[in-house]
């Protein structure tokens, strides 16, 4: 308790915090942005996320977040608690939308190191003019609770109580040294502190955190706490000590009555509901006050509400947390299917790796074990042994493909930032598009998502703004009114294919090729007509190529694709595109799996094993004698169906010992780059394999035709081979 | 061989402390290559283990043997004998790898025979000579020459042992040898 408030190694959690639940809120307002409006659930985590930042973001001292957030979240409330009718529900999502984007770009500067000075006020009057909007446009009972925004008045921080007969009540009066920082900041941990303990929590002055004078007032009067807890005065000394900042803490036990009086001023509330009294919450709503009914809690605002609707117990801006939802479901949007959501843990890199070692270690050993010279003794009976050999293997095996999955996360993330890009886009240039998900589920390698963010958001962008007319010009050439696009994703023959489709216009074939001729990049002696369409089509990923007449915010300036196109190369990818002139068009991205496994053969000479690519295999031939040409100067070629080939013999050119000479013993490979072929020598094929790349050593100087190495499923390492260092 | 690997333990277990390094210093590992014992300052080992399967890597010096699979990490390893121009020996299932630590490379030396951790204290190690051979700006990686009792250790210095060029340990050695004498 009585350590030093501080906030260094909070910063990351509050980061890495935050930026889970804006990114969880994305999800969901997108999700329903197409809907009427919110259901309830989602108002109440919107809501719960607001509330949450800005509680953190408040004890984080970012002011601006906190009142952005802590508008938002009134916002929320008033739909929460009134279900206003006629709210713009599109306008909403793209507030909420816009508060998100400058939390997020906040908090980039947070992380960055900068100062938080983003200027909230604009997006903030805004959401007042929009909730005024909603109130006014709510319905007639609603308008008797006209409220202003009471995130300046003064409230009392009220914890709706669960009481039961075993409930004592304390008034607690903790008084700091007067040399004492920071005391609000003090007497808020006391309170959080409390809060384990409590059913009910009252104290004064209550807006500690944010108001700057309540330090003062807690100087001057001592902070006041009055708690409703099962706990015995001990417990309460326990949590609160006497430490080098409280001076005295004073506890007396008083009865109910008393404590439902409060303190003496104030008659506006905080509430924390921490279990279960929906109801009360719900209870004490004007609008949904039943005389009679049975009110566990503070008889206070009940009475006083039919009086004074001015100061219902609960206005925006109160803290109103509830731990479990009604029972029932309101109107509202209609009934999603709930998409599957895993649940995650984040877990240091480290660790992960460390993992990764020991089972490595433990295959090694595993092979000891079960291939230990011990064994061979002859008459041994090793039936039971064998069998628990074989359980052993495969554990082991579900065990490495395990740590190899956990390098793969889903596209979902990916994707939704696509969603998010397409409603932002056709919002601002007012085309109706639908946006439709495919195979999000798709795993693929965490380095690999980092890549192609990029070149996806493009991608989508163009479509948008390029590919899908505007809704005018849809009319005229009468397709359905509403523009789609089409993001899917599927894993095949170990790769990812992922595609960005629109129903728009397609491309235009003689625009392309009026614009390459004016960039001079057709070739003269070529008529436009022999052109394919995909050479045609290849024209676009030009550097500098639009044929977009006007530059809009989004798209046209002609960067763009071939940034795609060079994104796509570092990871090994590929684009193709297909289009269709009056219905669309579709971009393919090939992707592969992962950078850092590939699919191999893995082969041996000269008793060393090395691995090859698969893709670069064309095919496998046995040999006879005759088939070869030997130069006079030792060069070799092969004649394979009539077609000559270079011969590389693998054990000559690392000039080892012990490899076959003879061509019929071996196996010849036929290996193609880039349209060069070439033959590989080798002794014999192992087999097929999945194979994780890893460096060689840097205390090894770089050896032609040796890409990296690879650990084999027996603990050995063989060596990859790059083909292009043996095509040269 | 107790103590040796007390200390080797303590090396993998904790990173930190000066206290560690206090209680490591003047102590070193040594072995035997040809006919000399050779030390390195312990807290440059990081383990010693068998010696395992090497994978031959084509085109590169016959000093190195080739990689090693260390629990997933991939090591060079070098044949200490080899390195130091003296005649190669067969390995056995005797045979060590000790795994050094250098800048935060792992690599292994192949050596003929482990012999023990020994403290030197500062006051007996002597600079390596610096008559004949040495003038000419070759040896460097034999940084002195520690006494323990009656014999003599030759300390290495595995920065220099690793990238320095080649040269024949054998002729400083000898160099060395008469000198004490």
């Amino acid at each position: 308790m009585a350590e030093e408030f501080s906030t260094d190694g909070m910063l990351d959690i509050y980061l890495f915090e935050n930026e889970q639940l804006l990114e969880q809120l994305q999800e969901r307002v997108l999700e329903q942005k197409d809907e009427e409006c919110f259901d309830e659930e989602s108002i109440n985590e919107i809501f719960r996320t607001m509330h949450t930042i800005k509680g953190s973001s408040g004890i984080m001292m970012f002011d601006n977040i906190t009142a952005i957030s802590h508008k938002l979240e009134d916002v929320f409330y008033y739909l929460r608690e009134y279900h206003p009718e006629n709210v713009p529900h599109l306008e909403l999502v793209e507030h909420v939308l816009q508060v998100e984007d400058f939390i997020s770009s906040e908090m980039a500067k947070i992380r960055d190191g900068s100062p938080a000075d983003g200027d909230a006020t604009d997006i903030i009057a805004e959401l007042d003019k929009f909730l005024d909007k909603i109130k006014n446009g709510g319905t007639a009972e609603e308008k008797e609770a006209p409220r202003q925004n009471v995130h300046v008045e003064p409230k009392q921080f009220y914890i709706a109580p669960v009481a039961t007969s075993a409930s004592r009540f304390y008034k607690i009066y903790i008084t700091f040294f007067p040399e004492t920082e920071m005391v609000n900041v003090r007497a808020y941990k006391c309170v959080y502190a409390l809060k384990e303990l409590a059913e009910d929590l009252l104290y004064s002055p209550e807006d500690i955190l944010t108001d700057e004078r309540s330090s003062d007032i807690i100087m001057e009067e001592g902070f006041r706490i009055l708690l409703q807890a099962q706990c015995k005065e001990e417990d309460i000394r326990e949590v609160i000590t006497v430490g080098y900042d409280i001076q005295r803490v004073d506890i007396f036990e008083c009865k109910a009555e008393e404590f439902l009086q409060g303190f003496d001023f104030g008659d506006q509330e905080h509430v924390i509901d921490l279990d279960s009294s929906v109801e009360d919450i719900e209870a004490r709503n004007p609008a949904q006050v039943v005389e009679g009914e049975e009110l566990k809690l503070s008889d206070e605002p009940v009475e006083k509400k039919p009086e004074k609707p001015e100061k219902p117990a609960i206005a925006p801006g109160d803290f109103v947390i509830k731990s479990r939802e009604p029972g029932k479901q309101k109107k509202l949007a209609k009934d999603k299917p709930k998409s599957e959501k895993a649940s995650y843990i984040s877990v240091n890199v480290k660790k992960m790796d460390q993992l990764m070692e020991l089972i490595g270690e433990l295959v090694i050993s595993e092979s000891v074990v079960l291939q230990n010279p011990d064994l061979k003794v002859p008459g041994l009976n090793l039936n039971s042994f064998n069998k628990a050999a074989a359980q052993l293997s495969k554990i082991s095996t579900d065990l490495q493909n395990v740590i190899m999955s956990m390098r793969m996360v889903p596209l979902t993330n990916t994707f939704q930032k696509m969603n998010r890009i397409v409603f932002d886009v056709s919002r601002k240039l007012g085309k109706d598009i639908e946006f439709e998900m495919i195979g999000e589920n798709t795993e693929v390698d965490k380095n690999i998502i980092e890549h192609i963010s990029d070149p996806l958001m493009h991608l989508v962008r163009n479509a948008v703004d390029h590919g899908i007319e505007t809704n005018e010009e849809r009319l005229d050439s009468g397709k359905p009114d509403k523009g789609k696009v089409t993001l899917s994703a599927k894993t095949e023959a170990g790769k990812v294919w992922i595609s960005v489709m629109d129903n728009g216009k397609g491309l235009d074939r003689n625009k392309i090729l009026e614009k390459a001729r004016k960039q001079g990049l057709l070739d003269e002696s070529r008529a436009e007509s022999d052109y394919t369409d995909k050479e045609v089509y290849q024209f676009i990923i030009q550097p500098g190529f639009s044929t977009n007449e006007q530059i809009t915010e989004y798209s046209g300036r002609g960067v763009g694709m071939d940034v795609v196109v060079q994104n796509l190369q570092a990871i090994g990818g590929m684009l193709d595109i297909e289009s269709t002139p009056g219905l669309g068009s579709t971009m393919n991205l090939k992707i592969p799996l992962t950078l850092a496994i590939i699919d191999g053969i893995v082969m041996e000479t000269a008793g060393s094993s090395f691995v090859m690519e698969t893709s670069v295999i064309k095919e496998f031939v046995r040999v006879k004698e005759e088939m070869m040409i030997h130069e006079p100067n030792g060069d070799e070629y092969i004649m394979i169906r009539d077609e000559c080939f270079s011969v590389v013999r693998l054990g000559e050119w690392y000039g080892m010992k012990g490899y076959k000479e003879s061509v019929e013993d071996g196996v010849m490979l036929i290996l193609e780059l880039e349209e060069k072929k070439v033959c590989l020598f080798v002794d014999k094929l192992v087999g097929e394999r999945e194979i994780v790349v890893k460096p060689i050593p840097s205390y090894i100087k770089k050896v032609k035709g040796l890409s990296g190495c690879t650990q084999l499923g027996d603990g050995s390492i063989a060596l990859i081979l790059d083909a292009g260092g043996l095509v040269e | 061989m107790n103590e040796m690997r007390d200390v080797i333990k303590r090396n993998q277990d904790s990173q930190s402390a000066a206290n560690e390094h206090d209680e490591q210093k003047g102590k070193y590992m040594t072995f035997k290559s040809g006919n000399e014992y050779f030390g390195l300052k312990i807290h440059y080992v990081s383990e010693i283990i068998q010696i395992q399967a090497i994978t031959v890597i084509p085109e590169t010096e016959d000093y190195i043997k080739g990689l090693i699979n260390l629990r997933g990490k991939v090591i060079p390893v070098i044949d200490v004998r080899l390195r130091f121009k003296q005649k190669p020996f067969e390995y056995n299932d005797r045979t060590c790898i000790i795994v050094i630590n250098v800048k935060d490379m792992l690599v292994g030396l192949i050596v003929e025979k482990i012999a023990e951790v020994v403290e030197i204290k500062e006051e007996n190690i002597l600079p390596p000579p610096t008559i004949g051979r040495i003038d000419k700006g070759q040896n460097k990686y034999v940084y002195g020459i520690g006494k323990v009792g009656d014999t003599v250790k030759l300390l290495l210095d595995p920065d220099k042992l690793l990238n320095d060029e080649d040269l024949s340990v054998v002729e400083q050695v000898n160099d060395m040898s008469i000198e004490e004498e």
